[in-house]
């Protein structure tokens, strides 16, 4: 458990154990962060099987429609839910507002988070 | 009354495994941490290599992770320690190289406040505890009077828990930190002289200043000493902005 | 030719003033600590920069030394002290009657003081208990141990002085009647390793008596224990002293957030397993009520103890011995190039080091005058540089 070696450095910001509710927004935020990002690619990589014309629709229906994708999808609006809602946080606090209620606004925008996703995650399933 | 108390400790020595032994030491009843670390030095392991100092947190030296969370540990008392467990574990701060056992190296931490110039003390408040006072005249050195104001020493001890709570620090040992950001604000509000001022600033606004802060606020979160590190950082973030908002509008 | 290697065991305020005084007239020094600067009796001290009102009633001697150590510490650590005199606050009868052998004994001293109304008193310190009937103000002074001591320090390490923390001395070297050099173990390695030096300082506080012991030679130095209570409040701005003649429990130094009541006093055989007496500090709050009644509705932050190095002399309780300090040159018994430097308290600590820097130049045929009167100290941090 040394502190002092270089690869830990990479994952240790998100070493949540016996950490308090400021690293998990740290993490959360870092992770949902990159994996927008990451969606950034896998988005145009999608949209790019149209460049096929009209003859690459189907398939590229199959694909939107199929279960997987609507997980992935799901997953997304859950990233950019916390992605967004804790940057709510950030902007707020960083504004100087709210800086001691800094913890409950934490938790009570991913209790909204969590809401809106069971919400969304229905309507996306359902359609 | 004295109370048995199970200690695990983080042993380390440069060239060899880390490890963790654990100790049973005898202790008063209402003892500190610091105390129990002591009692293991004095009674069973001359080897082991701790920091402290005052026993009041004002040296900030003692800082360690007791149970997993940042504390002094000189002004922990056993019983909360020990609340809901068998054993009390003890490892050195995160995000400071390991000197050996519980000892980390601070030698980088003190060159980001000494960058600060930030004075380790500051004017008294008018009140004490909420009961406002009036000042009296002090001595001189000559021996005539004085009306100057009452000093008192700043919060911060700089004890290095906001460090080692920081994600930020953990992903990266440029990062100037909460302390030192913090104690740039203090100096900065300590200051009439404008051109440090703006020295001051430049320093928070460089590149491992307060831009790569992301508002975990486990500084503030930890620190004993109510330094409010997070809200420095913010604060400073907000004079940088006016100051270029300013720059902008006058052309 | 360079110059003569001295080595001073002990980092407390004894070591770092001499380290600093050492390296400030040119000489080589190491200084040898076993575990974190200031630690030991120096960290847990009650961080009282004296006026020497304490002691100019009975021990006049020590009265002077502080005072005028005081002023020079306030020249030459400016930043690092909080500077907001003292009270010295009268109870009882007796107290009164002893308001005047005090003033008299401040005029002795040269300590400056004024007395004020009680009424002033009470708007000064609204925690003051109301109680009082007379306060006479001083010029105390509140200090941290640990800066005091990294001030010191960094200021010797700029002039060429090697400082090794948790490196504890396990014997001294001699070479027939003479102290050659010390063999320690550093900790951090847990290797052990010989140094050589031209001396050697004996600077280790209470511990005095077990380093001369390596050395064959004996010390009259007693560990004399002493409980500080902290509470999580801070309840005076000035120190706050009883004005009696020194007791237990009888001044609160107040710093930054805090309050610390202390002292008392008990003569201990091991320093390093330090008993703390429960009613010692149940006394301690008591004492502390006295002047401070507030005291009883704040917590207790922690209880510490710590042994001063008293010199014993022949038939004195430990309360009326003196806090003066003394400096031992070995060779009065049979044994070259050591020193033991002990007594006194973080006040004198300059003082201290220039009586034993001194006595090591002059053993050591090195000419160089003293200049830590007025030689201005490096900020504590540069000592991490």
């Amino acid at each position: 458990m040394r502190t002092d070696s270089k690869p830990r450095r990479v994952w240790q910001w998100g070493d949540v154990r016996q950490r308090k509710v400021g690293t998990w927004a740290y993490a959360l935020n870092r992770i949902t962060g990159l994996g927008l990002v990451l969606y950034l690619y896998i988005h145009l990589g999608v949209l790019s099987m149209l460049v096929g014309g009209p003859a690459a629709w189907d398939p590229f229906i199959k694909v939107v429609r199929s279960p997987l994708f609507y997980t992935l999808d799901v997953i997304l609006i859950a990233g950019w839910l916390i992605h967004g809602l804790n940057g709510l946080r950030v902007t707020l606090t960083g504004i100087g507002l709210a800086l001691g209620a800094q913890k409950a606004l934490f938790v009570g925008l991913m209790v909204v988070a969590a809401i809106g996703l069971i919400i969304m995650a229905f309507m996306v399933f359902r359609s | 009354m004295s109370i048995q108390v199970s200690l695990k400790a983080f042993r380390y020595q440069a060239g060899s495994k880390p490890r963790f032994e654990r100790y049973q030491v005898t202790v008063p009843d209402d003892a500190n941490v610091i105390d129990v670390i002591e009692a293991v030095w004095s009674q069973h392991d001359r080897t082991l290599m701790f920091r402290h100092a005052c026993h009041h947190a004002s040296c900030g030296t003692c800082a360690v992770r007791l149970n997993g969370y940042e504390k002094l540990p000189c002004i922990v008392s056993v019983k909360e320690a020990l609340a809901g467990r068998e054993e009390m574990v003890i490892e050195p701060l995160r995000n400071f190289p390991l000197v050996g056992d519980l000892v980390v190296e601070v030698v980088s931490f003190f060159q980001k406040q000494a960058a600060s110039g930030m004075v380790i003390t500051r004017e008294a408040e008018p009140s004490l505890d909420g009961q406002p006072y009036q000042r009296s005249e002090v001595f001189a050195e000559d021996g005539t009077l004085d009306d100057r104001p009452y000093n008192r020493f700043e919060n911060c001890i700089e004890c290095g828990i906001c460090i080692s709570a920081c994600p930020t620090m953990s992903a990266t040992d440029k990062f100037f930190g909460p302390a030192g950001l913090a104690a740039i604000h203090r100096a900065i509000q300590k200051t009439d002289d404008h051109r440090q001022k703006s020295w001051l600033l430049a320093l928070a606004d460089g590149e491992q200043g307060v831009w790569r802060c992301h508002s975990a606020f486990e500084c503030t979160e930890a620190c004993p000493q109510n330094v409010n590190p997070a809200e420095a950082i913010m604060a400073l973030r907000r004079e940088l902005i006016a100051n270029k908002v300013k720059k902008l509008m006058r052309g | 030719m360079s110059a003569p290697h001295v080595i001073v065991i002990g980092a407390g305020s004894t070591g770092a003033a001499t380290a600093h005084d050492l390296a400030l007239r040119g000489l080589r020094v190491t200084v040898l600590e076993r575990g974190e600067i200031a630690n030991c009796t120096t960290g847990r001290n009650h961080c009282l920069l004296h006026s020497g009102g304490r002691y100019c009633v009975k021990d006049q001697e020590s009265a002077i030394e502080c005072i005028d150590e005081n002023m020079i510490l306030r020249r030459i650590m400016p930043d690092a002290l909080e500077l907001n005199d003292g009270l010295f606050v009268a109870l009882t009868e007796e107290d009164l009657a002893f308001k005047e052998k005090f003033i008299a004994g401040c005029e002795k001293c040269h300590i400056p003081y004024r007395e004020i109304p009680v009424k002033r008193a009470l708007e000064l310190e609204p925690f003051l208990n109301p109680k009082i009937l007379a306060a006479v103000q001083v010029p105390d002074g509140v200090f941290e141990p640990f800066r005091f001591c990294l001030a010191f320090l960094a200021t010797a390490r700029k002039n060429g002085a090697v400082v090794r923390t948790y490196t504890e001395v396990t014997e001294l070297a001699r070479s027939g009647q003479s102290i050659t050099g010390v063999k320690i173990r550093d900790h951090r390695t847990g290797k052990m390793e010989v140094i050589g030096a031209d001396m050697v300082v004996n600077a280790t506080g209470p511990w005095a008596e077990k380093i001369a012991a390596m050395g064959g030679v004996d010390v009259p130095v007693s560990p004399t224990a002493g409980v500080m209570v902290t509470v999580n409040k801070r309840l005076n701005n000035m120190v706050v002293n009883r004005l009696d003649k020194p007791s237990d429990g009888d001044i609160v130094v107040p710093q930054r957030m805090t309050s610390i009541i202390g002292t008392t006093s008990w003569i201990i055989l091991d320093p390093d397993q330090i008993e703390i007496p429960k009613d010692h500090i149940e006394r301690m709050i008591q004492k502390g009520r006295e002047m401070l009644p507030a005291i009883q509705y704040a917590v207790t932050r922690g209880v510490g103890a710590a042994a001063r190095p008293l010199i014993r002399k022949a038939n004195a309780d430990e309360r009326e011995v003196s806090r003066t300090f003394e400096c031992f040159d070995h060779k009065h018994d049979g044994v070259e190039g050591f020193v033991t430097i002990s007594g006194g308290k973080t006040t004198t600590a300059r003082g201290m080091a220039e009586k034993v820097t001194d006595v090591v130049c002059a053993k050591l045929g090195h000419q160089a005058e003293c200049h830590t009167r007025t030689t201005p100290l490096l900020s504590y941090r540069l000592f991490y540089n």
